[in-house]
């Protein structure tokens, strides 16, 4: 995107594409932050997560498939290592490994997308809307903004695969071309390793967890 | 780039056969005409076009400004009705914070913040084009509200089935310019169509999609210059050596990068309460309406200081200029504003001292609020600092700055005054609050602005505005605008209350309502001729000189209007001050040895910016369309959303190109840069 010439030196050192994306994943912390700070400050205000259609009060822990949730959770984890390996690769000028690395993150990517798509359409029949409670609201608006994190960066990823094939990629700006998305996937990978936490692992701690007393198993 | 490489040199672009793009299309390449106004990646048309339509929309806004003042001037006065008033009052405050001030500020930064760093354009040329016209889109979306309420009184849409079945009919947006949940949101269950009863009609949908495209626009625009302030400084441009307008500039741009997310989300959330029947601002099904007033004055609160310190920079430049000396405690001045701009993030609960916080919250929120007051008074401090001693010329920009001081330091003592929570109790929602932040955004803000302008135009188009005009104008706005927002205070204490659109006679309020009516209308006139006498300038005004005030930073060394490539051999700085100290017998600005026959390069021209944008604007007519239920409309949306991505797809693929342009030979330096400029 840059116009002027990318390997010319800069003022800091470092290239005005990867200072850009610094600051806009700077940016983007404050928008998972106000994402994730309104669905903790509901989740504190209404315990008991949401009441269904039939007017039963629903708790979340039911809902989730903790063991699902957390391999996804690990396909997004190992994706980012392979990531590493596709701008490590790029910065060798190795293209054949970067391909089948960044293959590799796209696969992964569309595996933990696939697992949230599932993951929805369970909830969704299972009585969780956007509609009935404020915890379906918070829930799939943060998630799904996640997601669609994911999936612009997916995009990109593929579209990248393709320019290594027209010779766009060439040199130290189709590397730097490459880390930058680098940088993009990792953030969106920390924040899933955050919302993982502070949305599906705290709900089985304290006296409506797995671990307390009080559960009703409904 | 190796796309620099492909052609000799030129003086001009249309020298060369016409350049195509990395996928084969046509790149334009006029440097005159609409084509290239439409097409350029130039910072300094980039800011002129910023500057041009923040004018145009500043005069909207006060137009609706003095529609509200007519409506107040007199008792139980009939000239607009409460519904017309509630959507002047909100489209004002909205159009003048987003449309007039922010793009004007922007209008500055471009133009400037290269030439004072000594860089030939900013980082990310088609980004910022990219910035310009999501801002002149997304006002434009904002402001087609007022087409549809113009066609609702007119009764044009009386056949159609959509416009039958509104529940509301209000077109423009009516919530005021923070749009307070739950009157902006929604009650009630959803029904099978995912919509929840609502207060309000579609003018709310046209706030918070405009506002939302307005914000794209804000953002991208912050994270170009921001990275063109760290990354494209000259040699021997250090931090410490930066002009404190750039300095603000980076201290604005970060404040954007981080107060814009809260607003973006908020947006986010009652978009899905008003489209989808989500519920974060439903009061029916748990959601709380406070949880938005706390996201909104996240963003609310440093948006406050967005708007100032761009001013606050403009005056540190003009004070040193007309007092002959350097800015007193340049460090203190520099730190003081990003203080400001840390602490800004840390009292927007101040805004709601009367929504029951608690005792602790409120203290908390009070002390900080007073504590902000510190590197506010150490700016003032400095600026009188500045010219205590000072050989003071007085000049357009010059009056202008003294105005800046002493008018905005009154809305700073209002200020303090708001901080103790008690205090704030009785004035919450009364003039009094009205005078104050008119006193800091008007007095403040809006004098900052038009000294800047005075002072630049001369360096933007190489012609001097009528002296005699200017001071006519200045006392004017001055004296109008005291006379409008002075009397609030009073009026504020005696307890009118904000946003009402008429009050009965018997209060005693009603000789000051027709005071500031009055003001305002002198301030209007004002502001109308100080902005005509520019617009004369810029097409007819008296050639000047390129350096006609003896100023002091590196934009003043080059010719006006600037030529293209800005710098024709990049310069050398020794020192803060540095054109000023060149000029004066300090060390000398030197030069690098690039330029000249070989050549500086320059970007090309795009479409693609501007196509992405359009993409912006029919979303931010389609959303709303949507809201109201006229048929398709969802399809327009997608249309929109797909124009968007074509954008920015065929930007990535036609690549950066660019060219080599020639610039004069370097002249000798007369003294080398001494050894120190290298650090």
């Amino acid at each position: 995107m840059s116009d002027h010439a990318a390997a010319a030196p800069t003022s800091t050192g470092i290239d005005h594409k990867k200072l850009i994306m610094w600051l806009f994943l700077a940016s983007d912390c404050m928008f998972f932050g106000t994402l994730i700070s309104t669905h903790l400050l509901y989740r504190k205000l209404y315990p008991t997560g949401f009441t269904d259609a039939e007017g039963h009060e629903r708790f979340i822990q039911n809902l989730f498939d903790i063991e699902l949730t957390s391999f996804s959770t690990f396909i997004l984890l190992m994706s980012s290592f392979l990531m590493a390996l596709a701008v490590s690769a790029m910065h060798k000028g190795q293209v054949a490994s970067f391909r089948r690395n960044v293959l590799g993150v796209i696969a992964f990517g569309l595996v933990f997308l696939g697992c949230q798509v599932y993951e929805f359409t369970h909830f969704w029949q299972k009585g969780l809307t956007i509609q009935n409670s404020v915890f379906g609201s918070t829930f799939y608006v943060l998630t799904g903004t996640h997601g669609t994190h994911v999936a612009i960066g997916v995009l990109w990823l593929i579209l990248l695969y393709f320019y290594s094939f027209t010779g766009r990629l060439r040199g130290h700006g189709g590397a730097l071309d490459v880390e930058v998305a680098g940088l993009y996937w990792h953030f969106v990978d920390i924040v899933w390793i955050i919302i993982f936490t502070v949305v599906y692992l705290v709900e089985y701690l304290g006296p409506n967890g797995i671990w307390g007393a009080g559960l009703p198993l409904s | 780039m190796a796309h620099a490489a492909h052609h000799a040199p030129v003086a001009d672009k249309t020298e060369l056969p016409p350049e195509r793009s990395d996928i084969g299309l046509l790149r334009p390449d006029r440097t005159t005409g609409l084509l290239d106004w439409l097409t350029t990646v130039d910072h300094k048309k980039i800011g002129i076009l910023y500057g041009a339509f923040a004018m145009l929309f500043f005069l909207l806004g006060g137009v609706e400004a003095l529609a509200i003042r007519t409506q107040l001037a007199a008792p139980e006065n009939a000239f607009i009705s409460a519904r017309t008033y509630n959507q002047m009052f909100t489209m004002h405050g909205t159009t003048m914070i987003f449309l007039g001030v922010m793009p004007l500020s922007a209008a500055f930064f471009n133009f400037l913040v290269p030439l004072q760093i000594g860089a030939r354009d900013v980082a990310f040329p088609r980004l910022n084009a990219f910035s310009l016209w999501t801002f002149v889109f997304g006002a434009l979306a904002l402001n087609a509200s007022w087409v549809f309420e113009v066609g609702h009184l007119a009764g044009w849409f009386r056949d159609f089935a959509w416009y039958q079945s509104l529940t509301y009919t209000d077109f423009a947006p009516a919530n005021g310019w923070f749009s307070y949940a739950p009157l902006s949101g929604t009650f009630g269950q959803a029904d099978a169509a995912l919509h929840a009863p609502r207060f309000t009609g579609v003018g709310t949908d046209f706030w918070i999609i405009g506002i939302q495209i307005l914000g794209v626009a804000s953002l991208a625009a912050s994270f170009n210059f921001i990275v063109t302030i760290l990354n494209m400084r000259a040699p021997g441009m250090t931090m410490m050596r930066l002009p404190v307008f750039t300095w603000m500039t980076l201290v604005t741009a970060f404040l954007i990068i981080f107060a814009f997310p809260a607003i973006t989300v908020a947006l986010i959330q009652l978009m899905f309460d008003r489209t989808f029947g989500a519920n974060f601002f439903n009061p029916t099904n748990g959601g709380q309406p406070i949880l938005w007033q706390h996201l909104f004055w996240i963003f609310g609160h440093p948006e406050v200081y967005i708007l100032v310190l761009p001013a606050m920079g403009i005056v540190s430049e003009i004070l040193p200029t007309f007092s002959k000396k350097p800015l007193f405690g340049y460090p203190i001045i520099v730190f003081s504003g990003a203080v400001i701009g840390f602490l800004g993030f840390a009292v927007w609960s101040h805004h709601m001292f009367t929504t029951g916080l608690g005792p602790i919250p409120t203290a908390a929120f009070s002390l900080l609020t007073m504590a902000i007051a510190v590197p506010t008074g150490v700016k003032i401090f400095n600026w009188i600092g500045t010219i205590w001693g000072g050989r003071v010329r007085f000049t357009p920009p010059m009056v202008l700055s003294l105005g800046f001081i002493w008018m905005f330091m009154l809305g700073g003592f209002s200020g303090i005054m708001h901080s103790a929570a008690p205090a704030d109790a009785q004035q919450q929602d009364t003039y009094f609050v009205v005078a104050h932040f008119h006193y800091v955004l008007v007095g403040g803000v809006l004098l900052g602005l038009m000294a800047g302008l005075y002072f630049w135009f001369p360096k933007i188009f190489g012609r001097m505005p009528n002296a005699t005009v200017a001071y006519v104008a200045s006392g004017l706005v001055i004296f109008g605008f005291n006379m409008a927002f002075g009397p609030m205070h009073y009026l504020g204490l005696a307890g009118q209350p904000r946003r009402t659109h008429t009050y009965q006679a018997g209060y005693g309020w009603e000789d000051w309502n027709l005071v500031a009516t009055i003001g305002a209308f002198v301030l209007g006139i004002g502001v109308f001729l100080a902005f005509a006498n520019l617009a004369w300038t810029a097409f007819r005004g008296r050639r000047c000189e390129s350096d006609p005030w003896d100023a002091r930073t590196l934009e003043w060394s080059l010719p006006s209007p600037v030529p293209a490539y800005n710098f024709a051999q990049t310069p050398v700085v020794a020192t803060r001050d540095a054109w000023f100290a060149h000029k004066h017998g300090g060390p000398k600005v030197g030069a690098l040895d690039d330029g000249g026959p070989a050549g500086v390069h320059m970007p090309s021209q795009s479409w693609m910016p501007l196509l992405a944008s359009a993409g912006f604007l029919i979303v931010g007519l389609a959303v709303p369309m949507m809201a109201m239920g006229i048929p398709h409309a969802g399809w327009a949306v997608v249309s929109g959303l797909g124009v968007l991505f074509l954008g920015i797809w065929l930007w990535a693929l036609e690549g950066p190109g660019g060219y080599q342009l020639v610039t004069p030979a370097a002249t000798p330096s007369p003294a080398p840069a001494p050894a120190e400029a290298a650090r």
